[in-house]
This record gives structure tokens, sequence and C-alpha cells, in this order.
């Protein structure tokens, strides 16, 4: 027999009894303080036959560590309210405490499935701080190994779309997919999923002879298995019907909600930075910017899933073009390697395969940026799915949000 | 850079301007006091020869001496991005109009900023921190906010210890090292 132990002293992890005690497993739907503002104040108000329900942190559907609290109404969605910051890793004050170039490897992690593109923008906004000139190899490559990065991540959508939904089989080829292409990419910068690859003024390293034969490969099958994969899905008539007509949203809304990339161009509108704000090489390759949801009524989730489709193909385009048009040279720009731009101000905003990544960098003459303000597309679109998501049900959170296609660890920044 | 934009910014906002329009790259940066910013947004919003219809990006900036919002939109009409500074924010009592009446989607930028520099957008109705637990009362972008292990407050102030040489070592927590003229 023990002495039960004193009540200053922290329970020890080994002591069985703290996970049944442990008070952190319960949760509270309602938070225990008082209302801090005037909506949060009506949303936790219950009208008569509704209740709460809270969903994640840890749900798998949640993308990542999201909770969010639905207001219900027997199995209709009333209202709900989205709780962040269990990713929040304060990366704008890190990048503010290192130097340039250590900046590339801490945003990498925020759109973890895209990180390329996590890397283009700030790189892009230092290049204009500083004025330099990214030679034309560098260009084609970041644009070659972006668009790869790109049919990656869409690829992963698919997958994650469908099992969402219940359908298990399409992950397991969209990761053949997937896999394929972070080899091909760990090739070149050495990692699979953090590339850490893009500097400013040019590119780690050249691209080698491993990582063109594994595209060659690649690229001889990838438009006939992007096809065979999406067969699928597109003949399913489950997968059809659940997607159909849930989550509407039109244009002049998507524009009021400051939507941008896919899920804008699916309301019908073709807002495609690389076309209305041509950057790096775009302006000399030919693609087709693919929009859905022509109506009055916008589109809706299935739309937003062909439109990714749609994308896709257009990228295999530009991976073409890439391939044949890359000229002979350097990939690095000549950079001291203290960088220190003139005080100033600079923006660069890119097209992700989310929609538009954007970084506005203050320089203060230092070797460290003043201020780094990082703007992530997801974040933005997490704010739709309270809108759409009323009176819809609650199988249906899972489909509107993995048709809007947010990554947490983007959103948390 | 586009110089007709510049000359119909001129025009169009005349004395709502409290700095000159500098353009650099592919940027055109406008600055207006907050009290003007609604107006402004909306005459950039709706006069179909300006067309800023997309909002980029919402950032708060702590100088050091005075916050800033600034605000990244896009339009049809210019091959520029447009860089709207809503300047001279005092950093006591940080007060700037909403925008969610124009944009309702910039209501979570407008609570990261809130949450990170403690700024107040008037007009918000959700203005509740957004990533930091509820019962945090810190501001962590703000500049007077120093990480422990931060360079910035080490001595040198910013610049890395291999080339700090004889800076002065001592700094206080409260006081922002770094200050900026944006």
């Amino acid at each position: 027999m023990t002495a039960p132990a004193a009540p200053h002293q922290h329970p020890s992890a080994d002591d069985p009894r703290v996970m049944l005690d442990d008070e952190i497993g319960h949760f509270e739907p309602v938070p225990p303080y008082p209302p801090r503002t005037e909506r949060e104040a009506e949303f936790y108000t219950l009208g008569d036959g509704e209740m709460f329900l809270n969903m994640g942190p840890q749900h798998p559907s949640t993308h990542g560590v999201l909770r969010v609290v639905l207001k219900i109404s027997g199995e209709r969605v009333v209202d709900l309210d989205p709780v962040l910051g269990y990713l929040h890793r304060g990366v704008e004050k890190l990048c503010e405490n290192a130097d340039y170039h250590q900046v590339i490897s801490q945003v990498d992690p925020l759109e973890y499935v895209s990180s390329l593109f996590c890397e283009w923008s700030p790189v892009m906004a230092f290049e204009h701080l500083l004025d330099v000139e990214v030679p034309r190899r560098a260009e084609y490559i970041r644009v070659l190994t972006g668009e790869l990065n790109r049919i990656a991540s869409h690829a992963l959508f698919m997958g994650w779309m469908a099992l969402d939904l219940g359908g298990l089989t399409p992950i397991l080829y969209s990761f053949i997919e997937r896999d394929e292409i972070c080899e091909m990419l760990a090739s070149v910068t050495g990692q699979r999923m953090l590339f850490n690859y893009f500097r400013i003024g040019g590119v780690n390293g050249d691209i080698n002879h491993e990582f063109m034969s594994r595209l060659g490969d690649w690229m001889s099958r990838a438009a006939e298995q992007h096809d065979a994969n999406t067969q699928l899905l597109n003949e399913n008539e489950i997968f059809v019907r659940r997607m159909r007509d849930i989550g509407r949203l039109d244009s002049a809304t998507a524009l009021r909600m400051a939507v941008t990339g896919p899920n804008l161009r699916a309301t019908g509108i073709p807002f495609d930075i690389r076309r209305a704000h041509p950057y790096s090489v775009y302006p000399e390759i030919e693609f087709d910017v693919p929009t859905r949801g022509h109506g009055p009524e916008g589109g809706d989730a299935l739309d937003r899933y062909l439109l990714r489709v749609e994308e896709v193909k257009q990228s295999l385009r530009i991976i073409d073009q890439c391939l044949h048009n890359m000229p002979d040279g350097p990939v690095m720009a000549k950079l001291p390697r203290l960088l220190r731009p003139r005080p100033g101000r600079a923006w660069a905003g890119i097209e992700g395969p989310r929609g538009l990544y954007g970084t506005y960098a203050i320089s203060d003459g230092t070797d460290q940026p003043f201020r780094m303000k990082i703007h992530d597309p997801s974040f933005v679109h997490l704010q739709l799915v309270g809108m759409l998501m009323r009176d819809n049900l609650i199988a249906d959170t899972m489909a509107v949000m993995a048709s809007l296609d947010p990554i947490m660890g983007g959103v948390d920044k | 850079m586009d110089r007709l934009l510049r000359a119909r910014l001129e025009a169009t906002l005349g004395d709502r301007l409290t700095g000159p329009v500098r353009q650099r790259h592919d940027q055109t940066e406008i600055r207006v006091s907050p009290a003007d910013l609604i107006e402004v947004m909306r005459s950039l919003h709706d006069d179909p020869s300006l067309g800023f219809e997309i909002l980029a990006d919402l950032a708060g900036v702590d100088t050091g001496s005075h916050m800033q919002v600034v605000y990244h939109l896009w339009s049809a009409q210019t091959p520029d991005w447009l860089r709207v500074i809503a300047d001279g924010v005092p950093r006591d009592d940080p007060r700037v109009p909403s925008l969610t009446g124009l944009w309702p989607g910039v209501e979570w930028m407008e609570r990261e900023a809130y949450d990170m520099f403690g700024i107040i957008f008037e007009g918000n109705r959700d203005l509740r921190r957004i990533y930091m637990p509820p019962d945090y009362t810190s501001f962590p972008l703000r500049k007077d906010f120093h990480l422990p292990d931060d360079a910035a407050r080490s001595a040198g102030g910013g610049v890395r210890h291999v080339e700090q040489g004889h800076m002065p070592a001592q700094a206080t927590p409260s006081v922002a090292r770094r200050t900026v003229r944006a």
C-alpha cells in the first residue's frame, strides 16, 4: 500500500490513475469564459432543439489539427465555429529572427503537401528587395518542379476527397502518383516533402540524370494514369451524387470572401495569377485556365473537384514545354553570402495549387527581414466552411471542407 | 510600373493620399490615413477605371514607432499590384476601421492582425484571438515582444554574432530595438 501523493506534487506520468483522472480528455463545447464578441455570444447561445457537437481536433477528416464546433439541429448544421491555432508555430516571428537564407527552410512546413510554392513567394519577394535577376534556366527549373509539385498536391486532394466520403481505393492510386513525384523531387532536392530547394537568385542545384530519367519514365504514362485514376471517381455514382449541389459558391460572394485559386475558378472567374499577373517564365508557356460553374448560382463541390482534374492536365502540358524549351546556363545568380537588401518593401504573389501565396517583406538594411507577412490561401478558404455548411447534413461537412482543400499547416502558420 | 495608374490614383483620391505614390518593380504604393481608409477602399473597389476587386492580403506592421495596416489589391485594369498602407496608427491605442463591409472575407485576416499586434478593427463583429489561446495577454509580433533566443535583442541588435564587434550589450525588454522607416 502506497501513501497518497502530497497535493503539491505533480502526479507521475507512470501512475495509471493519471489517465483516468485527466481532465484534458474531456471537452466542454461552450467556452468557460464570457463571450468576447457579439458573434461568439450569438454562436454559443442555443436555440430551440439545437445542440453543440465537437469535431476534432484529432478528427481524421479535418486535414491536420482543426477543431470545429458545430451547432446542429437534428442532423442539420445550423452554424459552425472553427477553432484554429493547434499548429501555430509563429513562423512570421521566426522569420524575423532568421536571416534571409534561413527563411526558406522556415516556410517549408507551412503547406507540407506543396512546399515549393511556400518557398517561391518569399524568394521572389526577396529578389525584388535585392533587385536580383534570376537566370533563365533557374526560372525554368522552378516552373518545372513547381508544376510537378502541383500535380502531387492535386493527386493528394483527389485521394483525400474520396477518403473523406468513405472511398478507400482512390487514395491508394493517388499515392502511387504522388510518391513517384516525391521520389523524383527528392532526387533533385534531397528531400521528399520539405524540399528547401529554391534559393534567393535561383535554385539549389541543377537537375540531374536520375531526375530526368524518372521524369521521362513517368511522363510517358502520366496522362493515361491520371485519366484512369480519375475515372474511378468521375464515374462513381455515389461520389458524384454526394458531391453535386453541396457547398455552392457564386462568383460575387467568392470575390467578396477574398477567395483565390481553383476555388475561385470553380465559380466561373478565370483568375489565375500565372496569367493575371505573370511571373517567372509563365508568359512564354502555353496553357489554358480552366473554369467551371458559370451559372448564376456558381460552382458546387463537384465543380471544384473536376476543376482540379483539369488543372493536372494543364500542368502536364507546362512540364512538357519546360522540358523542350529549357535553356542552358547557370542556376544561381551571383550574390554575396550575407544578404543585406536596402531598406524597402516588396510583395510577391504566386499561384499555388490552392490559390494565392503571397509574401510581404520589409527590409531595414540588416540581414534579417524586419517584417515578413505570409499570405496563405487555406486560411482564407477555411472561412467559407461556416458559410457553405448552413443547412447541410453533418456528413457533408467533410465533403465541403475537403472540396475547399485547406491544409492546416498553412492555416495556422 | 504603370505610370497611368499613378495618374488615375492621384486624380481619383486627390488629397486623401498622405504621401506620394511610389512605384517599384510591379508594385504601386499609396498611403492613406486610417480615418479615410473605408472611403479610399470603396472608391478603389467601385470606380470602374480602377476596379480593384481582389483583396490579396492584409498585413499588420509594427514599425517600432507606430503601427500600419497594409493591404494588397489586384485589378484587371493594371499590371501592377496595389499596396495601400493605412499609416500612422499609434502603438498604444491602435484602431483602424474594419473592411468587413466591403470584403467579408477580410474578417479572419483582421482577427489575425488583432491577435498578433493588438490592432483593433472597429466594426469587425468577431474580433477575438484566432491563433493564441483566449487567456493569452501579449501580442507576439510586436517589436517589443522578444523571443528568449532573439538575435534582435542580443548585443548588436539583429547583427549576426560573427560580426557584432563591440556593440552595446544591454537590451531592455519592452523597448523595440529595431525600428524601420516603412
